[in-house]
């Protein structure tokens, strides 16, 4: 007993520690979070008031596109504004919820060991298990608040068909689903061996779980049980309210949360438990510059990108039958308009489905262009690129080498998960849609990819301790695309970020006009970016 | 003697109000180890990342080969190495794949000279970046600079990680530079080391450089510590002005340790032989004392070289 107490002493003391210093950001989540609930909540009546636009919204959503985004729509008349509204936002916030998670789990345990932290707090008096306990007493603390807030956020509102009841098992699965995906990351966080693979790691499971429930979704819900990311689906919510997947979540959390620290337990700190390979003894050949440097240390990320965005477009794809089948989804339509225009319908509603797919793959390909680019000042304050600095490299072959290498990471991630989803939508349709077709939706959302590109680099060397703000892009833009559409949010919102200012491809034609100076304004953008960045002083330490 | 390979004059350096550079004025000779010492936040450091153009000055001017360190920063960086104090590595890079790469950035190739430095400073160049020490990664940027054949050698407290077996290797790789002629700028707290391998020394404090020379020259300047016993009372002795730091032994009668102006030695001698000296030991400024004497320039003066 002795031994337990003393293996987790002072965590108290971390745990205030760690509040004071990690308040700021948790109120940005909660804020984050819990507003877009109380405030998406707040419209629903509005948007979803009258019995003519309820039957138009449940239509869509039993469609398969709707279904592969948001989970199958299983509520049984009559509807109301609220069981919409669960339908709907469920799933999103469950993902979001579960990337704040795996922010602050990677953040509070293998971060601070990388950082050489966690070494100069162990050498004190503090146990060895104090740390990862705090840190996820702290993690369990702000999910059972934003989840809480989001309850009280949601009877607020006042919706339609709203129940306490419904409310708490609506904030508080959050909090149980948040609280799992933070195990998982606290366990991915012991096995590998930086916070970097860390955080892949966890978003690889996240994103093979997501891909998982969306197939089974459109397939065979019943099978949704089995991909983990779909208990939060089965809460049926506003309606009959199960509470049972909640407590399957806190079961699950707890089993991997105490195999992490079983793990967390029996390995060095700093180190993983799986060994770190030797190296070579001379660099190859190819390794010769900055820019094959940068390709050498982005290697495996890059080629996990490469691959994932195929499989996402894949998954997406895979369903493209069932998606452009309107004798299925919608028989009574298929019966009016007759067989030759069922087939040409079909062909619209995939490629409208396929543009949808398209601004999902353009805002996940700007995420490695992103981190591709925030590495310049990463690197730099790490110290890593003073000897490059020193060595003859210039500060524009630097700069350079890495707008480079994130164009054409973010290039080929988007082209790549759009050929998995037209290769694999193709197999499953009656009638394949040329791939040049598909293709049309990279031309269209490249340019937005590159201006996206050349606002990062414009923070990356305007504001360089704020340079996580550009992480806002990617979230907003997803947010009021994914979204945006059901929430019927104004234009001018869903023009806020880049993604918006492009027309709907592949379903549409290119925008020529838009492209091209989109485009432009991507080069002008870097262009200063440089200039800013050539007459800074570089941080070191 | 020779031009200068590093002119320095009233370099100044502002990080928002603070003030990290007040006034830096030195040169460098060509063919000279110039060691740059003072305490911890002097300014050692941000004068030589401004030297390499990695931080913008606000005012005055530094040159390297005649070409500014600002606006030819990679002409300047094609003839020179460096390693700093603290080097920082790539994780997932191995030590040997760090050397070939930095070698490959000055326009050069792994040599038989790199093999050698790699065996005498016993680096394992297979382990990965992120397993080594702080030494170690000290370490690959020492192999790495001594095998590049650069005109300048910036060397920025370059021993804090090493063992005194590597340091005395390191010492005797840069006294070969010094042979060949290079030149080579050496930042350090180490006095031993400087005072070992340096020709001429700047001193830095609070952001000013206080002094530069030769050793022999600071001496010079200096003051001598002198310990002696002599049958006569030495009470007059403490009055002179040009005597410092004047402690009697607390047992024995006469005797006494002070510290002289070294210009005074003389008269000193004189007066002392007048008191019959029973023993004397008398021992030149270490570079320490006179490091101690810049530091503690305000207020406690005489004190200094105790």
């Amino acid at each position: 007993m002795a031994m337990r107490k003393n293996s987790f002493a002072k965590t108290g003391l971390l745990l205030r520690f760690y509040l004071r210093r990690d308040w700021l950001k948790i109120l940005v989540w909660l804020i984050g979070l819990a507003g877009l609930m109380a405030a998406a909540a707040g419209k629903f009546d509005t948007l979803y008031g009258d019995a003519k636009s309820m039957a138009s919204i449940s239509t869509t959503l039993k469609s398969p596109a709707m279904v592969s985004m948001f989970g199958p729509f299983t509520a049984a008349k009559p509807y109301t504004s609220a069981i919409i509204y669960a339908a709907e936002m469920m799933v999103f916030m469950g993902l979001f919820t579960a990337m704040m998670n795996i922010y602050f789990a990677v953040k509070n345990s293998r971060n601070e060991e990388d950082n050489g932290v966690a070494e100069l707090v162990s050498a004190h008096a503090v146990g060895r298990g104090s740390q990862l306990l705090a840190a996820t007493i702290e993690i369990i603390l702000i999910n059972l608040i934003i989840g809480c807030v989001e309850a009280l956020g949601l009877q607020a509102s006042g919706m339609t068909g709203i129940s306490a009841n419904g409310s708490w098992l609506f904030g508080l699965s959050l909090a149980a689903f948040g609280i799992m995906f933070a195990a998982i990351s606290l366990l991915c966080a012991q096995i590998v061996s930086s916070a970097r693979s860390a955080t892949m790691l966890s978003y690889g499971v996240l994103g093979i779980l997501y891909v998982a429930r969306m197939a089974t979704d459109v397939k065979n819900p019943d099978l949704t049980w089995w991909t983990i990311f779909g208990w939060i689906e089965k809460l049926d919510v506003y309606h009959d309210n199960h509470w049972a997947p909640l407590l399957l979540m806190l079961g699950f959390a707890i089993i991997v949360g105490a195999f992490a620290f079983f793990i967390a337990g029996r390995r060095d700190v700093g180190s993983g438990i799986l060994p770190t390979a030797r190296g070579r003894r001379n660099a190859s050949l190819f390794l010769a510059g900055p820019f094959s440097l940068l390709a050498r240390l982005e290697r495996t990320s890059t080629i996990v990108w490469l691959l994932g965005l195929f499989l996402l477009g894949a998954s997406y794809g895979s369903i493209f039958g069932n998606v452009g089948d309107l004798m299925k989804t919608n028989p009574t339509m298929a019966r009016l308009i007759g067989h030759a225009a069922v087939a040409s319908a079909n062909r619209v509603v995939v490629l409208s489905f396929a543009s949808t797919l398209t601004i999902i793959f353009a805002v996940v390909a700007s995420i490695p262009a992103m981190m591709t680019i925030l590495r310049l000042n990463t690197d730099e304050r790490k110290g890593y690129l003073e000897q490059l600095h020193a060595r003859g490299v210039s500060r524009l072959r630097i700069f350079g080498t890495h707008m480079l290498f994130a164009t054409l990471v973010g290039t080929a991630t988007l082209v790549l998960g759009i050929i998995g989803m037209g290769i694999a939508g193709n197999a499953t349709l009656a009638h394949p849609i040329d791939l040049s077709r598909y293709l049309r939706g990279f031309v269209g959302y490249w340019p937005a990819l590159f201006v996206i590109i050349g606002i990062t680099a414009l923070i990356v060397s305007l504001v360089p301790r704020l340079q996580s703000l550009a992480w806002l892009l990617p979230v907003y833009g997803f947010f009021s695309l994914y979204l945006g559409e059901l929430l019927n949010l104004p234009e001018w919102a869903q023009k806020l970020s880049p993604y918006g200012w492009v027309n709907q491809v592949p379903l549409k034609t290119i925008d020529w006009s838009t492209a091209g100076w989109m485009t432009g304004l991507g080069f002008i953008l870097i262009i200063i970016a440089y200039i800013i960045y050539r007459h800074r002083d570089l941080k070191i330490n | 003697m020779a031009q200068a390979v590093v002119q320095i004059s009233h370099l100044q350096k502002n990080f928002g109000k603070f003030q990290a550079l007040k006034d830096i004025t030195f040169d460098v000779h060509s063919g000279e180890v110039f060691g740059f010492i003072g305490p911890n936040g002097a300014g050692k450091s941000t004068t030589i990342r401004a030297l390499l153009g990695i931080l913008k000055t606000n005012g005055g001017q530094a040159t390297i080969f005649g070409q500014d360190v600002w606006k030819d920063a990679v002409a300047i960086h094609q003839r020179i190495a460096y390693v700093p104090g603290d080097v920082y590595l790539w994780p997932n890079l191995s030590g040997g794949e760090a050397i070939d790469l930095f070698l490959k950035l000055s326009g050069q190739k792994h040599s038989a000279r790199t093999d050698a430095l790699i065996k005498l400073f016993d680096l394992d160049v297979k382990k990965k970046c992120r397993s080594y020490s702080k030494g170690n990664r000290q370490k690959v940027a020492l192999i790495a600079a001594f095998s590049t054949a650069a005109d300048l050698y910036i060397f920025d407290e370059p021993t804090s990680g090493l063992d005194p077996l590597m340091e005395e290797i390191f010492q005797h790789q840069v006294l070969q530079l010094k042979e060949a002629g290079k030149s080579v700028l050496l930042s350090s707290h180490i006095l031993s080391e400087v005072e070992r391998m340096c020709d001429r020394i700047g001193i830095i404090r609070a952001g000013e450089i206080v002094e530069t020379g030769s050793l022999a020259d600071m001496r010079k300047l200096s003051r001598t510590n002198i310990t002696v016993q002599t049958t006569d009372a030495l009470d007059d002795i403490a009055q002179l002005p040009t005597v410092h730091g004047f402690q009697a032994a607390a047992k024995i009668a006469n005797k006494a340790s002070f510290a002289v102006d070294s210009e005074a030695l003389g008269t000193i001698m004189t007066t002392l032989s007048a008191k019959h000296i029973i023993s004397l030991q008398s021992t030149p400024p270490t570079l320490e004392d006179l490091f101690m004497r810049y530091y503690n320039q305000e207020g406690a003066d005489g004190n200094a070289q105790e």
